[in-house]
This record gives structure tokens, sequence and C-alpha cells, in this order.
């Protein structure tokens, strides 16, 4: 609210004398005295630019006499090098367009240099022909404001910056996931092709037999120890092996790689089964004596000859350290073939194994298999395992199934155990397929 | 559910007895290996494995018992398993262990050279 200074407030009586007084001294304010001393920069200029009048609030500003001014400086000459530019582009075309121009921000320079920043608003006064004059121009200091815009301009680079950086760091997080999700990728993919490599991609074909396989992998990330084969010997007869190295990751990779050569190799060079045994305890002992990582594993090793004639097929095995063979026989029994007394294979120096034989007729299957089957948790328990008792009652149950059908009954099995299979499972089956009219058994 | 291993030594004039408890397996089969070089161990001595408190062992913890064995044998000295649980003697039966480590009733008896 304001006072016109004309009438007296009715409800003001009271302090009648005081603003009396105070209305005296504003009347002799004169506008002469307002226009020098306002607390804004006056400036009026031909529309040349020359300046014709200037207040002396803006002089000060300036640090500058009204003599070196008036009529001797152009408005521009006020002006920085850029607020003249801007002066000539924008501000006066602005200007004679629209007879008046508010609120421009531009830097006019002092005498001694400094840059100080303005608020700059002009109007063209026309003349009463309606042609213009002059142009009335006001200055008021932004310095405050301009210290103020600087400040919020400041801090929005900085939270720029930040944002960036923050950006930047979860782009670098980002690409960081990825790469080791790639890795991880690549490592599983390397870890899964070096797993095939140990084991057969194929089972060959026996004549008069028929074959088949399962390996259960616990982990993707750790590569197994267990490991199987069958092979030729001769025309003939063939060799097929199954065991379990100690331990898991590359190292038992490497001794399962090692095993798997060196047997296959031992067989094709002398077949008997002891024989092939005892090379690769041989061979395990001299690479890891005394490396401070004894490494050793557990296998059945054995040769089958199928007669064509009979149908019958013979077997032969030795076994270091492995849990026995299981037969089923075609009459619906089941039985191990134990091979109590083999050792370890690579372990101890002068490892004995054991030696067992058989005879496969027609519908009977030999089953070899690694102890993750048989060491499967099937309780709360640690030790609450599902035994060897359990799995001749499983077996005696599918006595005279055909081998694929075994490992797919055998594969269910391990897929209901859970997570109380938690160790790697290789099962080879070879059987003398049961005589017509049974075709699933063929 | 897990009963955490612990092995305690104690020095016998027919030479050192330690006593296993708890479960060997992978996780910690490391501790009983780390363990052997400190043992004292002289020419004509024994090595006792007391495992009457095992609960569990795994492959890694045969292959622990077996490093037991060699490292006894190393320093002219034999390797003893004493009170052998069921199912540890199960799994040593069928490695054929059995016939490798002279096997008694207790530490008491193992001790008895």
């Amino acid at each position: 609210m304001c006072r016109t200074g004309q009438q007296p407030d009715p409800h003001d009586s009271g302090r009648g004398a005081w603003t009396d007084a105070a209305f005296a001294a504003l009347l002799e304010d004169s506008a002469e005295e307002l226009y020098d001393s306002a607390p804004c920069g006056y400036l009026s200029t031909l529309m040349d630019g020359t300046i014709a009048k200037i207040n002396a609030t803006l002089l000060g500003w300036l640090g500058r006499d009204r003599a070196e001014v008036v009529g001797r400086m152009r408005f521009t000459d006020l002006l920085t090098v850029g607020g003249k530019l801007y002066h000539e582009t924008h501000y006066a075309p602005l200007l004679r367009m629209q007879g008046e121009i508010s609120g421009i921000a531009l830097e006019v320079k002092r005498s001694d240099g400094v840059r100080m920043p303005v608020l700059v608003s002009s109007a063209v006064k026309h003349g009463s022909t309606g042609e213009p004059v002059l142009i009335r121009t006001t200055l008021f200091d932004a310095r405050d404001r301009r210290a103020y815009e600087e400040e919020l301009l400041r801090g929005r680079k900085e939270a720029e910056k930040a944002r960036k950086q923050a950006e930047e760091a979860r782009r670098q997080a980002e690409e960081a996931r990825r790469q080791a999700e790639a890795d991880r990728a690549r490592l599983q993919e390397a870890l899964a092709v070096l797993q095939q490599s140990l084991l057969p991609a194929d089972l060959p074909p026996i004549p008069g037999m028929s074959t088949a396989a399962h390996y259960h992998t616990a982990s993707p990330d750790r590569l197994g120890g267990d490991f199987y084969d069958v092979f030729p010997l001769d025309g003939k007869r063939f060799a097929f092996f199954l065991g379990d190295v100690c331990g898991k990751g590359p190292q038992a990779a490497a001794v399962t790689s090692l095993t798997r050569y060196t047997l296959r190799a031992a067989a094709l060079h002398e077949s008997d089964p002891v024989t092939a045994l005892t090379t690769l305890d041989t061979v395990l002992h001299e690479r890891y004596t005394g490396t401070g990582d004894p490494r050793y594993c557990t296998a059945i090793f054995g040769t089958v000859d199928p007669d064509p004639v009979s149908g019958h097929a013979t077997v032969r095995l030795a076994s270091g350290g492995h849990p026995p063979a299981l037969v089923l026989r075609a009459d619906g029994t089941a039985d191990y073939l134990p091979t109590p007394g083999g050792f370890l294979v690579g372990a101890l120096p002068g490892a004995r194994f054991a030696t067992t034989g058989t005879v496969l007729g027609p519908g009977d299957t030999l089953l070899l298999y690694t102890d993750g089957l048989t060491e499967a948790r099937t309780g709360t328990s640690r030790d609450s395992l599902y035994g060897d008792d359990a799995l001749l009652a499983f077996a005696t149950t599918h006595a005279g199934d055909a081998p694929d059908a075994l490992v797919h009954a055998l594969t269910d099995l391990l897929a209901g155990f859970g997570d109380g299979l938690d160790d790697d499972t290789a099962l080879l089956a070879l059987g003398v397929p049961a005589p017509a009219p049974t075709p699933s058994r063929t | 559910m897990m009963s955490p291993l612990n092995i305690t030594v104690t020095d016998t004039t027919a030479g050192p007895v330690l006593e296993i408890t708890g479960e060997l397996d992978y996780s910690n089969a490391t501790r009983l290996r780390d363990l052997l070089p400190t043992l004292t161990l002289e020419s004509g001595r024994r090595l006792v494995l007391d495992l009457a408190g095992l609960t569990f062992c795994d492959s890694s913890g045969i292959t622990a018992l077996i490093a037991a064995r060699t490292h006894a044998q190393a320093a002219g000295a034999d390797a003893a398993l004493a009170a052998v649980p069921a199912n540890t003697l199960r799994i040593l039966r069928i490695v054929g262990l059995d016939q490798v480590f002279a096997l008694y009733p207790d530490s008491e008896a193992a001790s008895r050279v």
C-alpha cells in the first residue's frame, strides 16, 4: 500500500505532526534530484545512440564524468564487446520494431575495465508527429542477481557433472556385469566342452549287445571327476571302464583325462583288466607322487567278448577300489559282482586289484555306476544314504530291462533325489538283448 | 546338523594319537593334512588316528587318511586306525584301505605296539 501524498490519512490524525514533516521533506525532493540519485541508472540517447542525458548513479557505476560521456559517447560505447554485438543484432532491432524492450541482461564496462552486469530496459519517445525522437534507457544493478545466477549455474553444472559421473559409474557397473556374465557364459561353455571331451560322444555299437550311459553333473561350474568309456579292442572284443577321480574341478579333470587315455592305450597294448589298472596305477603314481597333491581314482575296467553263436557275452572285470558292479538277469534277479580287496588306483604303492567275471545271457544286463548314486542323501542326516541295499532292490525290480530302459529308470531315480544328489554320477549299462518277441528289449 | 571337525593330539610312548571327531570332508580335510608336518614322528613309532567320534567321512577325508599314512611312512613310522565307525569302514573296504591300515577297536589297543 502506498500513500498518494496528497490526502492525509483520516485515521492517522493522532500522529499528525510527524507525518506533516515527512511529507514536507518528500515535496522538497525535486524530480531532478530523483532522476539524478535514483537507485537505478538513467540514460537518454538520440536515435543514433549518442548519449544526451545520463544520471549521476550511472556515472558513478561507470566511474566517468558527465563531460566525457554526454554528447561524446554512444550507449554501445558503454557495453562490452559481447554486449555491443548483442545490442546490434537483437536489442536495437527489437527496440525499433516494438518501441520498447525490457529486462535484458547486458554488461557495461567501467572506466577501470571492470565489467558490471546490468538489466537494461529501453523505450522510444516519439515526437508530436509520431516520429522517434530519443531513446530512454534504464539500467538496474544486476551484480547480486548475476552472482546468484552464477551460483545457480555452477550448482546446476555440478549437479550435471555428478549426474554424468553417476551415469558413467552405472554404465561401467553395467558393462562390468555384462562382461562378468559373458565371461561366466564363456567359462561354462569351455567347461562343458572340456567335460564332453572326458566322455565319449557316442558309445560304439557292439555286435550282439546293446549299451546305454548317463552322466549327471552336480554343478555346471565344477568339472566332474566321473568318467566312462567303451571302445573296440580287436575285431571281436570290446573294453569298457567307469570310474571316479577324487576331488573336483580342473585338477580332477586333468586326472580324468590322463586316466581315460591311459586306460585306452593300456588296453590296446594288453587287454587284461588287471594289467590295464596296474598301468594306470603306475602312471598316476609317477605323475602325482611328490607333488604334494596326491591324486587317485576308483575304477572298474572290463572286457566283453560276445559270442554270436551262443548269444552269450563273457565279461571279465577288475576293480580298483570301486563300488561293485551289478548284474540284472533276465529271470528277474539281480546281484552284485563283489570285488573286495581292490585298491584305489594311484594312491598306494604296490596296489592290488580284484577280479571277477560273469557271462551275460539274453536279457541280462551289467550295470556300472559311481558312488554318487549310492551315496545320494535320502534323509536330513548326512549319513542317511540311498545305499547298496536300496540299489539292489531297485535293480531287482528292473531285472530283465534292456540297458537303455534301465538307465532311463535310474535317471528318473537320480532326479527324484533332488538336492540329495550332490555329487556327479556316471552310469554305464551293457546287455545282451532278450530274444524276440519282446521288441522293447531289442 | 553338521558337527564341526575337531582334532586333538595326544603324545603317547608309542607315538602321537589324533582324536578326530565330527565330519571330515571336502570343506575341512586339509586341516588334518596341514596338521601332519607338525607331528613328532620317529622311526619305529606309530601314528594312531582315533576315529571313534568321526560322524562322516567323504573321499577328501579318505585322501587325508592316506596322506597321514604316507607321512608316517616317510618318517619310518606306521599308521593305524582305531575305532573306525561302520559307515567309514564300509568305504575303507570298498577302496581297499582296510588292508593297508592296521585297524584296532580303540586307540589304547592301537598304541600297544
